[in-house]
């Protein structure tokens, strides 16, 4: 990394924090955005870089921010946005003496973009674009439409915050669990969406920005045992991030993947998320499903996959969260714990029209069908998953597990 | 800010077995949400409306002047009933005293924000 791409990279480590401080000093989404953007580009213009990037960044972008109020209001000629500047006028000192402690107002700013009066995929995409800042374009590609539907879709959830009156302060303690479920829910929904593209073809920042948004939530809410769940969870899925994709561009499977390329520093920090997840003695759907990954990752450890544990935590998983997913995923675990028959007959009872995405049933059924050796079972419903969008990296993938059915078959 | 709290409800719930008793109960709890209303201090206003079946409506097709018709603006399973308009500093404020609104069987309470006289 060049010097002032290493400048960059350190000004939008620190942006989540910012944006949260401005949004609440200004109670205004849209300013915060705009005063943290044109404080970047002044200091990327800097022959000397400041010492304290976060501090410089957080003075110039709220002075630049009083300066887009008092521009505002001389457009609109309104009186009363006078006491706002004159309240302003104060902070202009600010650029000059030492910079203030910034507020972490992140927790905030997350329970602002995660309010469930906003529809889920909206609060997914305005996360991504208010507290990491990616580009509509990137959160437009993630989540299938195009970017001026996005950025409307963004636009209107701003409205929303602003014209329903979406408090600029914490939940009530008695609105805190469905507030708490509405983030985690942002954010598995962030994760899912970035995690189908494996080889990093709508942005390779995205995984990494992913991976700061759950790095953050545990750091946030250390005292709530799903918080670190779900962060464990997405952490060990990106532990695989070299592992997931070979030379050719073809998915690897998990269970093909070369256990030397994960991440094992990745792995520990889950573990340790996990355990002090443990020790609340609350268990819950993602504190399970990282449980379940993290049995899987133990095979970089000891060459080995824990098939029966696995199993036994799917049956907890569909007891807490139930769903025609879990079961596909379930059988595969029953395949290897117990039999193929077993397998196929807990997956033959799956409807696929109950999936959204029914391509990983198809893919389930490919290798249950393989391993019983029907291979055209096997191929029919690898054709099956063919038609359902995969991602390039997966379509490259049952491509060539095809083309070696095909060969086994002549 | 002012928020006005639609009262979206089913007016079968009322017309059942037990209607007496399911009429009773709900107008208890709104006595218990106005008594809330007032203790609290802050502003509000709110009224029960008619049944949806004296309803009239004038209905514009776009082009010239509206035409009367019989019955509510829309054909729904819940029927406008009644309305809150409370003063709360925020959405979750606001949506926790639409949560005190009784509902009996399915319904729905819209929560709007009220457009400020000044802007």
């Amino acid at each position: 990394m060049n010097e002032r791409a290493l400048l960059a990279r350190k000004c939008m480590d620190a942006r989540p924090r910012l944006i949260a401080a401005l949004a609440a000093h200004f109670s205004d989404l849209d300013l915060a955005e705009e005063a943290f953007d044109a404080a970047l580009e002044a200091c990327l213009r800097q022959d000397d870089p400041p010492d304290n990037i976060a501090g410089w960044l957080m003075s110039v972008a709220r002075r630049k921010g009083i300066d887009m109020i008092r521009r505002r209001s001389a457009e609109a000629r309104a009186g009363d946005a006078a006491a706002l500047i004159e309240e302003g006028e104060a902070d202009m000192g600010d650029v000059i003496a030492l910079p203030d402690p910034i507020p972490d107002e992140r927790l905030r700013l997350l329970f602002i973009c995660c309010h469930p009066a906003i529809t889920l995929e909206t609060r997914a995409a305005l996360a991504l674009k208010v507290i990491c800042g990616l580009p509509v374009g990137t959160i437009a590609r993630l989540f299938l439409i195009g970017e001026p539907a996005m950025f409307q879709r963004i636009t209107r959830a701003k409205a929303k915050v602003r014209g329903a009156g979406i408090a600029f302060d914490l939940p009530q303690r008695r609105d805190w669990p469905e507030r708490l479920d509405a983030v985690l829910l942002t954010l598995e929904l962030a994760y899912t969406a970035a995690y189908q593209d494996a080889a990093g073809e709508i942005d390779s920042e995205l995984s990494a920005e992913i991976g700061r948004l759950a790095a953050m939530l545990a750091d946030l809410l250390p005292d709530e045992p799903e918080a670190l769940g779900l962060a464990a969870l997405i952490t060990i899925a990106r532990s695989r991030e070299e592992a997931r994709v070979g030379r050719s561009g073809a998915m690897i499977p998990l269970s093909k993947q070369d256990t030397a390329l994960w991440n094992r520093q990745a792995i520990e920090q889950a573990r340790r998320w996990l355990d002090e997840a443990a020790a609340k003695q609350q268990t819950g759907p993602y504190q399970i499903m990282a449980a379940i990954q993290l049995t899987h990752a133990r095979r970089a450890f000891d060459g080995k996959t824990d098939w029966p544990a696995i199993v036994t935590l799917y049956d907890a998983l569909m007891m807490v969260r139930p769903g025609p997913m879990v079961q596909v995923n379930r059988a595969l675990a029953m395949a290897e714990a117990h039999s193929i028959e077993a397998g196929l007959a807990e997956l033959e009872a799956v409807d696929p029209k109950r999936l959204v995405n029914a391509r990983p049933y198809h893919v389930a059924r490919a290798k249950l069908q393989e391993r019983a050796g029907n291979h055209e079972a096997a191929i029919e419903a690898l054709d099956t998953a063919q038609t359902l969008g995969p991602p390039q990296a997966e379509r490259l993938f049952l491509t060539q597990w095809r083309e070696t059915l095909m060969a086994a078959q002549s | 800010m002012q928020y006005m709290l639609l009262i979206n409800e089913s007016e079968d719930a009322y017309s059942g077995e037990n209607a007496a008793q399911v009429m009773e109960e709900t107008l208890a709890g709104h006595m218990k949400l106005i008594e809330k209303l007032a203790e609290s201090g802050v502003e509000w206003s709110g009224n029960r409306l008619r049944e949806a079946h004296t309803a009239t409506t004038l209905r514009y097709s776009g082009q010239g002047e509206g035409a009367l018709h019989d019955g509510p603006y829309a054909e729904t399973h819940e029927e406008l009933g009644g309305y809150y308009i409370v003063d709360a500093p925020d959405l979750d404020a606001a949506v926790e005293w639409a949560r005190m609104i009784p509902i009996p069987g399915a319904g729905a309470i819209e929560i709007r924000p009220i457009w400020p006289n000044e802007e």
